[in-house]
């Protein structure tokens, strides 16, 4: 990776964390979106500076969809019955999930290889997913028609019930 | 300036971290679920970037590809989560 790649990977990195941890303390649903958005900014940038600019293009999409989705005037609130303390126990959980992953990714032995990339390379992501794992794309697709048919279902019935 | 397979490995774990960080501490479940496509984003870097630091294995893109997958399915599953919670109070 060059200096330039380097530079983007850092500063995407700097994004999406700084952006994700935003997500934990800004109040409103506003800003909550906003900080989503800019978390999908740097993921999507983390993903260009690894030569993987077509996932970035979806990441792009997705999160501010995502985004939209967590901002938009439908928005509900639904507290949870969990009470500081098992709330405060998750976040040290969340901490040592970090500190385990990272002395993993710190000890573990890696090859390093290199890597003649750069291109968006859709069609050839496209043979991927349709050709060789067709199964996982079905099955993300099932998903996605479930979350959609299950998200009207809901709203529906909402607005019955009003 | 370089960065290898550990630095993405570590800004990957770090926002797993976060989204679960983001899932536990935020009293309001609608809000937790943002933190969904933190972790799957966390997910989606760690595979991209065993693909681009990868050795040896076909095909190359697979990590690309599952990261476009989780990509896809955070949005899906926040999709849900919010139509479900379209059911609560509005604040």
């Amino acid at each position: 990776m060059d200096s330039l790649h380097a530079i983007g990977f850092y500063v995407s990195a700097a994004i999406s964390v700084g952006g994700g941890l935003m997500v934990a303390f800004l109040p409103g649903r506003g800003a909550r979106g906003l900080a989503v958005a800019a978390s999908g900014l740097g993921i999507a940038g983390l993903y260009a500076s690894l030569s993987a600019d077509f996932a970035g293009l979806i990441a792009l999409v997705c999160y501010a969809g995502c985004a939209l989705l967590i901002a938009a005037p439908r928005y509900r609130v639904v507290d949870s019955p969990a009470g500081f303390a098992w709330r405060q126990a998750g976040a040290v959980a969340a901490a040592a999930l970090f500190a385990v992953l990272a002395y993993a990714a710190y000890r573990g032995d890696f090859v390093s290889a290199t890597y003649r990339g750069g291109e968006i390379g859709s069609a050839a992501i496209g043979r991927v997913l349709f050709a060789h794992d067709a199964l996982a794309v079905e099955a993300v697709g099932a998903l996605v028609l479930v979350a959609l048919v299950g998200a009207t279902a809901a709203w529906r019935v909402r607005d019955r019930g009003r | 300036m370089s960065a290898g397979l550990v630095s993405v490995l570590f800004v990957a774990v770090a926002l797993v971290a976060a989204g679960a960080f983001v899932a536990t501490w935020k009293k309001d479940l609608s809000a937790a679920l943002a933190g969904i496509p933190l972790m799957f984003g966390g997910a989606g870097v760690a595979f991209a970037g065993a693909a681009r630091f990868s050795a040896a294995g076909d095909p190359k893109i697979f990590g690309q590809e599952v990261a476009a997958l989780l990509a896809v399915a955070a949005l899906a599953l926040v999709a849900l989560g919010v139509g479900i919670a379209g059911r609560g109070t509005s604040r």
